[in-house]
């Protein structure tokens, strides 16, 4: 085996597979499986502070007795679930802690900057490795600029920068309006990491019933081509390490994201479709592959086809096909 | 426990309630103006201890009784939780014959001088009355008028002792010695029982004592009703907590057929927001029990709490408001709610919410803490605080609380009282594995006889509900007493 150890927040890890925040590891025998997999480092599942919301909202606000005489038993009960949610998670940790030896980086999303930064302090109490920020919020005020947005999010990770030691990596989406200028004020805020890109909730239309349904929960394997195209873009240009994901699905794709310059790569997709073996599979891939070319160390080639080292820079900045579509015959 | 109408018609069809009637035209009662409660200035009350309400006087309450129109169809016990014949005890007050109110009063609610006090009428009883549903005008002072027959009767030095059956020689224990543990122990008392009540603080009277201050229910006021239950043959154990002291396994060797659990909740709750663990920083239950009971507003104690000059509770509940204005009594100059939500959307009462404001309590409503920061002793120095606006109206029929981003500010304070409320109190449920619970960790009971998942485990109150009044809570004790009698004598 070659040597594939690299790092993940600035952590040593022992393969460039990290295994994405999802469902998976939400147990410790999940994580168990997926460490034994090879995985090098483990996203646990976020806590949404929305869905601590929503199950007050939806399941204990209706519990409110005639003539709210338990009114002051409910009335600041999220919290009390916020409480349950996160010794719950701790819990997980410290379980999951005794039986692994991979990082552990515990994963939130919140709404208000303030619950951001009180979730993060209780979960480097319970001994994480380093966390990561799902930091998304579908911009639905029409009288709040894009610059607006980006400064909520800088302040949100300067709060939580304060309060909390451990490594922080924060996970992004695509969809920002100059997303070079956002990831390098992203970086100099301090972060040890800009995962791109968070796949998103989509929704989808049943036709015959015109009903409103949730879309396809899994990436495919062509959607790794957008993270590719930025991580080659930023890898060299910042100063927090640029891991890449969405639509990794094989180890050729996750070669690719390396050559472009990713320190490593989040997968989630291809293991709940294939199971965690597919890790060690993806990994046998890479090692495969830098046998096969030479490589002893994922240093020896990372970033050799980021914007910055590549033989033909121009192409990254290129989004019109122009003569490709009139030259093409289907 | 249901009122039939025919129950009530017949009563009302009496004649002395006929005559009554007559007496006064139905225009002439509703142009009576509603009696004010004789009240302590603030400016003195805030200096001490003494209570703050101080009842209405005889010709008061007989006024006040006369606006009652003893309405052929009573709304207003519908209100009531325990269905307190409520036209019935007001019509004899009208008369005078304030025994016959008291003893109306104890038919279904064992308490009533502690219900008059803290009981939320304007939610229950007064909500219901013909005057707020019909009239849009102040409703019959239903409260006041029940603390005033309960006050004569434990000031007539007339308390009756209720009948009791032949002591029948059967053990039962009751476990906590709040509203409901008290409810039951003098029901299962009357029933002839040997009764018991496990109390785990040395002294009796659970939420009653330790929960509610003074200056809003005088202590001697539950101590006349724990001296009738002991003059019924109850024992008391107090410093016993039971699942710690010793479990219900060991007393049911000792001899006990059945327990009822009314253990109440005791468990605070708190934010999980940084720096919480400050010194100075505390629940509502911690510092009203220190001070209810254990004296520690007195410097000279052994456990002495710090009188803060500038104290911050959060919540807006009734303890909040307890918690808020014994902190003005202790000397603070600056005694303040946080709350996260208006004014409107407050659970506490709308009577303590007007007594805190007279007695000089800031309300920082649409407030709520993020953060505490500490001196170099890690004492607590300062909240940090956010703005918040209110959206949509939520499940409950509140505005629902939002944030506003950017709106944070500092406030000095040397004392936190924490109080977003409590969970039931876990010491029993915990010593016995096979009781099934609630996912709001209460106690599950079926609703019909509030019998738990273990047969000889009866529970009511808030380790049932999680947040009771206190006629519910005795409600809770006076059925469950029904239906363990029940179940003892089936099972002999």
């Amino acid at each position: 085996m070659q040597n594939l150890n690299t790092t993940f927040i600035g952590i040593p890890i022992s393969s460039p597979i990290v295994v994405g925040s999802c469902g998976l590891s939400s147990t410790v025998e999940g994580i168990e499986k997926l460490a034994k997999a090879g995985a090098g480092a483990i996203v646990l599942k976020s806590v949404f502070e929305e869905e601590i919301l929503m199950e007050y909202e939806k399941n204990v606000l209706p519990n409110v007795g005639p003539m709210g005489n338990d009114l002051e038993f409910f009335d600041y009960y999220d919290y009390q679930i916020k409480t349950e949610v996160l010794n719950k998670y701790v819990q997980l940790i410290k379980e999951a802690r005794e039986k692994v030896s991979v990082p552990l980086i515990a994963s939130i999303n919140c709404r208000s900057t303030s619950e951001w930064m009180a979730y993060a302090v209780k979960l480097e109490e319970a001994g994480i490795s380093g966390l990561e920020l799902n930091l998304f919020r579908l911009p639905f005020h029409t009288s709040q600029t894009s610059e607006q947005l980006e400064d909520e999010y800088i302040t949100i990770i300067n709060k939580i920068r304060e309060k909390v030691r451990v490594p922080l990596a924060v996970k992004i989406s695509p969809n920002f309006t100059n997303l070079v200028n956002f990831a390098r004020r992203l970086s100099a805020t301090g972060i040890q990491a800009l995962v791109m890109f968070n796949r998103y909730f989509n929704i989808d239309f049943d036709i015959k019933n015109e009903q409103v349904i949730s879309g396809g929960a899994y990436s495919n394997a062509a959607e790794y081509m957008l993270p590719l195209r930025w991580t080659s873009i930023l890898s060299n240009r910042l100063e927090c390490e640029v891991v890449a994901s969405t639509g990794i699905h094989t180890g050729e794709a996750a070669i690719k994201m390396l050559l472009a310059g990713a320190r490593s790569v989040q997968v989630v997709s291809a293991i709940y479709k294939n199971g965690p073996t597919h890790i060690r599979a993806m990994l046998h891939d890479i090692d495969s592959w830098m046998k096969e070319k030479g490589y002893e160390s994922i240093d020896d080639f990372r970033g050799n086809l980021s914007q910055t080292m590549a033989d033909n820079p121009e192409i990254f900045e290129r989004v019109q096909f122009m003569k490709y579509f009139s030259d093409h015959k289907a | 426990m249901a009122v039939s109408p025919e129950f009530l018609k017949a009563e009302r069809e009496q004649p002395w309630r006929v005559e009554l009637r007559s007496k006064m035209k139905n225009k002439e009662r509703t142009a009576l103006t509603r009696v004010h409660m004789n009240e302590v200035d603030a400016r003195e009350r805030i200096l001490s201890n003494i209570e703050v309400n101080q009842g209405l006087n005889q010709v008061q309450a007989m006024a006040e009784a006369q606006r009652c129109l003893d309405c052929p169809n009573p709304t207003c016990i519908t209100g009531c939780p325990v269905e307190i014949n409520i036209p019935k005890f007001i019509k004899h007050i009208e008369c005078g014959n304030f025994a016959d109110a008291a003893k109306t009063l104890k038919e279904t609610s064992t308490l009533p001088a502690v219900c008059g006090r803290v009981c939320p009428q304007e939610k229950q009883c007064e909500s219901q009355c013909f005057y707020t549903q019909k009239m849009n005008a102040e409703p019959v002072a239903i409260g006041y008028l029940e603390r005033f027959a309960a006050d004569w009767e434990q000031n007539s030095g007339q308390m009756a002792i209720p009948e009791q059956a032949p002591a029948n020689g059967i053990k039962v224990g009751a476990i906590g010695s709040g509203p409901a543990g008290l409810t039951f122990a003098g029901e299962m008392a009357k029933k002839g029982y040997d009764v018991t009540v496990f109390e785990a603080l040395h002294e009796i009277g659970g939420v009653l004592k330790y929960g509610i201050p003074e200056f809003r229910l005088p202590n001697r006021i539950v101590d006349v009703e724990i001296d009738v239950l002991k003059k019924m043959g109850v024992k008391f154990e107090t410093n016993f907590v039971v699942g710690k002291t010793a479990n219900v396994e060991d007393l049911q060797e000792e001899g006990y057929k059945a327990f009822f659990a009314g253990s109440g909740a005791g468990l605070p709750r708190f934010m999980e927001i940084p720096g919480e663990n400050y010194i100075g920083i505390l629940s509502s239950n911690e510092y009203l029990t220190r001070v209810n009971l254990m004296n520690a507003a007195n410097p000279t104690t052994d456990t002495p709490i710090i009188s803060g000059k500038r104290v911050a509770v959060i919540g807006g509940g009734n303890t909040a408001m307890d918690s808020v204005r014994t902190a003005k009594r202790l000397g603070a100059e600056r005694a303040m709610i946080i709350y996260r939500r208006g004014m409107d959307e407050m659970p506490a009462r709308v009577e303590e919410i007007k007594h805190a404001q007279e007695e000089g309590i800031e309300f920082l409503t649409l407030t709520n803490p993020v953060e505490y920061l500490a001196d170099s002793q890690g004492r607590v120095s300062q909240v940090r605080v956010q703005k918040m606006g209110l959206g949509e109206p939520d499940a409950s029929g509140r505005r629902r609380p939002e944030v506003i981003e950017g709106s944070e500010y500092l406030i000095d304070v040397d004392t936190v009282v924490v109080s977003v409320g409590v969970s039931p109190n876990p010491i029993v449920p915990d010593s016995l594995p096979d009781l099934k619970m609630t996912r709001w960790h209460t106690i599950e009971v079926n609703d019909d006889n509030l019998q738990s998942s273990i047969p000889f485990l009866f529970a009511g109150g808030d380790i049932v509900r999680g947040g009771a009044t206190v006629i519910l809570a005795m409600g809770d004790g006076r059925k469950a007493a029904a239906a363990m009698d029940e179940y003892l004598q089936k099972n002999q």
